[in-house]
């Protein structure tokens, strides 16, 4: 319907999930299901001498028991498919179970299939496993030097890849008039999923054809690769994800766990389940972040940056992971300049081999840390000036006449109001009176601080050209058909796979705002490899900016199509024949007039095709597989208002101001769930979250005991505001929201830490600021305010 | 995770008789918290299984005890090594026997490595489950030496 694109509709998926009714994959229970359980290593680094599963196999319960030999010469090993190119990357082999070497806490040694998921997990504890223990190395930095210990042979010194960009040189730092240098350290954070991964599978051996239930953003993608790893032609692999609960980039990875679930059902003939324990999720789904960077920026004395340039030690943990190498390469490196009008840019990055947890996208991937060291390297930047930060982003913040704007590393920025959105915050915050109040509370001894963001994003991943060029393997275009039935309702199936996200509901409200008729008329499919044709998934923002586009096209399709049949009912030229609100009509006359009919009434005939014009095919559906010409850019401004306690070091947020720009808006209020869930993570990496190992390389921080998960109560009521500066290289003119919130507030927290920190002469801290830490950074400080 | 630890304890026993008590197989077997099975091997150790319960995490180990370094009736070495399916346990101590007006002041001075979900999960209480462990396993010794005089007598 007319209006409704833009509207605050209801998520037409939440009645189903939020009342017991979804199907997630731990939900699906099959005849004669057997249940698997892996066994883990205990060590991060250890040769495996023997493993005995004689004991396992004699438990009643037991069908199976598979070791890292049984599966050499059946399963292929776990790939990576992200490889950025010229970069020497050592994509070592990667078996599902471990042969002869375990790499880090977790590594799977074993896996038990029995008829009864206890037994399946009694039955690990029988399985003896001698190992000798070798020295691990958990720090990425650490890793490279000379006398650490060796994850893989293959890869000396640890350095999985090293990737450069950018042309900045020696000299524009060296006789800069300002020059401002940090190392920020961005912790290891642990994604935690509200559902654990999962996996069943069943399989035809009649048909020779399997089907997987998976937590999966990507089913089409984890097909393409089980075929592989498997020895399976991928039409006889069939992926369901149907409801999946969050990912955040952990669910895009190709996991050993899940290769070996296919492949015991393949070798057992009976389905087999198996369902992630939450602290299996701590331990061994992939981690996000976790970069030690060195930043510099080169400026004017009157506040203009010139030149910035970063070297990232990327840790990647003890394998590269699916699209783990193109986080802290492709994905940070590339928007590292930001929001500014750099001249010069440069990227130097290391990924690094370590006994650790795999690392892979968690929600921003890359770009928060990009944004992270940049937003607080401006910081320093205008402390080191004495200019007000706001000021200085103010001065560089590229310009709305600018675009598109090409930056120092080769992207195309395709629109944008900078500074009308800082405008908006800024008024929104009452910027010049919260400095006011900050000067007369100092004097009375109490710290508030306001930090900023002003950031651009790039998402709506991505031209498939451009993919290529930057070592994914894989297309990043997106496919949708629009089925129109009979009675004139329709179902949509999208390449895209959203888990979460409310597409269900958006997409609808696409179809209904370009067709004319109810939401409820539409139903949207996804999360099967049998029923859509292809699609690369959801990750990268790129759901709506692309996936929805690509149905956007697909329903013009079919409008294109119904207005050839229409005017052949009403007898007049196609060109003749308008199509508003649900109804075709002619020309010069309103609807309401005689001459005119209803989509309904046009795809009855469509499916009638009892009286179609000359060469019109008889049904009504709409294809397309739509690739983008260029990225989307999101930016906005975000403002953070916190009180340092003198007393306790805790830190209180009093305000959150969040003004973002992600085109044109199909449906408010799932934006700003977008944003304020966005929000919520960042803070959290600011204040609380961060995965710790011991130094040999066990988890310290294996459960929410120990890992900090943001709750509700943490948080103030977040102030969301929306600019819309239209996409304009697609149809929609829509951008990404789904990681703005994650990739502006952590730097606005600190940011505003930091400021209130300034009569302490703090110049930054580590991520998360703990109590603790702030109240040490007080205690060494002197008050000089 | 390593986590170094003091420990405390005082005996109203004379110095000789804690320290036979501390060296006796059939005493540690009654007195070692959780201990299932206490056996002694050619080489001197102890074969052991301990029913360990720390915090969240419970279950059985098997592994050795070694008592090593002894200096009688001084101080000796304590080894513990175990796994089971919380994880490994690694625990090696240095036990001093100090003579008081009272008795004996027991100085325990270890080092404790856990791995697996011992390191993950039980963490946070490790120190005063161990803390707690030692000392149930020297009131149990004191408790020992009301009930069973026979090694107080001078061998």
């Amino acid at each position: 319907m007319s209006g409704v694109f833009g509207s605050k509709v209801k998520r037409k998926e939440d009645p189903r999930l939020i009342t017991g009714q979804g199907t997630y994959t731990d939900d699906v229970k099959l005849p004669n299901l057997a249940h698997a359980a892996i066994l883990r290593s205990p060590y991060a680094h250890a040769v495996i001498k023997r493993v005995d599963v004689s004991k396992a196999l004699e438990h009643p319960s037991v069908l199976a028991v598979f070791t890292g030999k049984d599966i050499v010469q059946k399963i292929g090993p776990i790939p990576t498919a992200w490889l950025p190119p010229d970069s020497d990357i050592k994509t070592t082999a990667h078996y599902a179970l471990a042969i002869d070497k375990v790499r880090y806490v977790g590594d799977g040694v074993a896996m038990v299939v029995a008829d009864d998921l206890y037994a399946a997990k009694d039955a690990l504890e029988l399985i003896t496993v001698e190992y000798e223990v070798l020295p691990a190395v958990v720090n990425q930095e650490a890793a490279m030097g000379k006398m650490a210990p060796v994850v893989h042979e293959d890869a000396p010194n640890n350095v999985a890849f090293h990737w450069q960009a950018g042309d900045a040189t020696d000299e524009m730092f060296a006789n800069a008039p300002v020059h401002v240098s940090h190392r920020f350290v961005q912790q290891r954070l642990i994604p935690n999923a509200m559902e654990p991964r999962s996996s069943v599978a069943q399989y035809n051996a009649s048909t020779g054809s399997l089907t997987m239930w998976l937590t999966s953003q990507n089913p089409h993608i984890h097909r393409l690769l089980l075929s592989g790893i498997l020895g399976l032609p991928e039409h006889h692999i069939r992926i369901l994800a149907i409801d999946v609960g969050g990912g955040f980039g952990s669910k895009i990875a190709c996991y050993p766990d899940e290769a070996l679930v296919g492949f015991a059902a393949m070798e057992l003939g009976v389905p087999v389940k198996w369902t992630e324990e939450r602290r299996e999720n701590f331990l061994v789904t992939t981690h996000g972040r976790d970069m030690i960077l060195d930043v510099e920026v080169a400026g004017e004395a009157d506040g203009t940056l010139t030149a910035i340039r970063v070297h990232n030690i990327a840790n990647m943990g003890a394998y590269l992971s699916t699209a783990g190498p193109g986080v802290p390469t492709i994905l940070f490196g590339l928007i590292v300049p930001g929001a500014y009008r750099f001249a010069h840019a440069k990227v130097d990055v290391y990924g690094v081999f370590t006994n650790t947890t795999p690392t892979d996208a968690y929600r921003g991937a890359g770009r928060p840390e990009a944004t992270y060291v940049l937003e607080r390297i401006v910081d320093l930047f205008a402390l080191e000036l004495g200019m007000d930060p706001v000021e200085v982003r103010r001065k560089n913040l590229i310009g709305a006449d600018e675009f598109p704007y090409h930056t120092a590393l080769g992207l195309e920025y395709d629109s944008g109001n900078y500074q009308q959105s800082l405008d908006k915050a800024l008024g929104m915050v009452k910027y010049e009176e919260f400095r006011q109040e900050q000067e007369e509370l100092r004097s009375q001894g109490r710290y508030i601080g306001i930090g900023c963001t002003t950031y651009v994003e790039i998402c709506g991943l991505g031209p498939s050209q451009v993919a290529g060029a930057v070592g994914f393997q894989g297309g990043l275009w997106e496919s949708s058909t629009v089925r129109v039935h009979p009675t004139g309702k329709v179902t949509v199936f999208t390449g895209a796979s959203p888990h979460g996200q409310g597409e269900e509901t958006t997409f609808a409200q696409i179809v209904g705002d370009r067709l004319g008729i109810p939401i409820d008329d539409v139903e949207i499919v996804h999360g099967d490899t049998d029923r859509i044709a292809m699609g690369w998934g959801t990750y990268g923002s790129r759901t709506t900016p692309v996936g929805g586009n690509a149905l956007a096209i697909a329903v013009d399709r079919v409008i294109e199509k119904a207005r050839k049949i229409a005017a052949h009912m009403l007898e007049a030229s196609e060109a003749e024949v308008e199509f508003q609100n649900g109804i075709f009509y002619i020309s010069g006359h309103e609807s309401g007039t005689v001459r005119q009919v209803t989509f309904q009434e046009v795809v009855l005939q469509a499916y009638l095709a009892w009286n179609l014009p000359a060469g019109v095919e008889p049904g009504l559906e709409g294809h397309s597989f739509y690739d983008p010409v260029n990225f989307v850019y999101p930016f906005g401004s975000h403002f953070c208002m916190v009180e340092v306690d003198r007393e306790t070091g805790e830190i209180a947020i009093l305000r959150y101001v969040a003004v973002d720009d992600c085109g044109r808006v199909i449906n408010p209020m799932i934006a700003e769930g977008q944003v304020h869930g966005g929000i919520a993570q960042g803070i959290g990496q600011a204040l609380w979250e961060g995965a710790v190992y011991d130094d040999r390389g066990q988890l310290l921080t294996g459960t929410f005991m120990d890992y900090a998960m943001p709750k509700a109560h943490f948080f103030p009521e977040f102030e969301t505001a929306f600019t819309e500066t239209p996409a304009p290289q697609n149809l929609l003119g829509v951008k990404g929201i789904g990681e703005t919130g994650t990739i502006a507030s952590t730097p606005a927290v600190v940011n505003a830490v930091i400021d209130a920190l300034r009569p302490f002469g703090v110049r930054d801290l580590d991520m998360p600021l703990t109590p603790e830490k702030v109240w040490q950074a007080m205690q060494k400080g002197s008050v000089s305010a | 995770m390593v986590l170094n630890m003091q420990f405390r304890y005082s005996f109203n026993h004379p110095r000789s008789v804690v320290w036979r008590h501390l060296q006796d197989e059939q005493v540690l077997q009654r007195t070692l918290p959780g201990c299932k099975r206490l056996q002694s091997r050619a080489d001197g150790a102890f074969d052991a299984e301990l029913g360990l319960d720390v915090g969240p995490i419970k279950g059985m180990f098997s592994g050795e005890v070694r008592l090593l370094e002894q200096v009688e009736p001084e101080h000796y070495r304590l080894l513990l090594l175990g796994s089971g399916k919380p994880g490994e346990l690694h625990a090696d101590s240095l036990v001093s026997l100090i003579e008081t007006n009272a008795g004996t002041e027991i100085e325990c001075a270890a080092d404790i490595q856990v791995t697996g979900l011992l390191a993950s999960v039980g963490q946070r209480v490790m120190g005063s489950v161990a803390r707690m462990l030692l000392g149930r396993f020297f009131k149990n010794v004191d408790d020992d030496m009301k009930t069973n005089a026979s090694l107080e007598l001078p061998q």
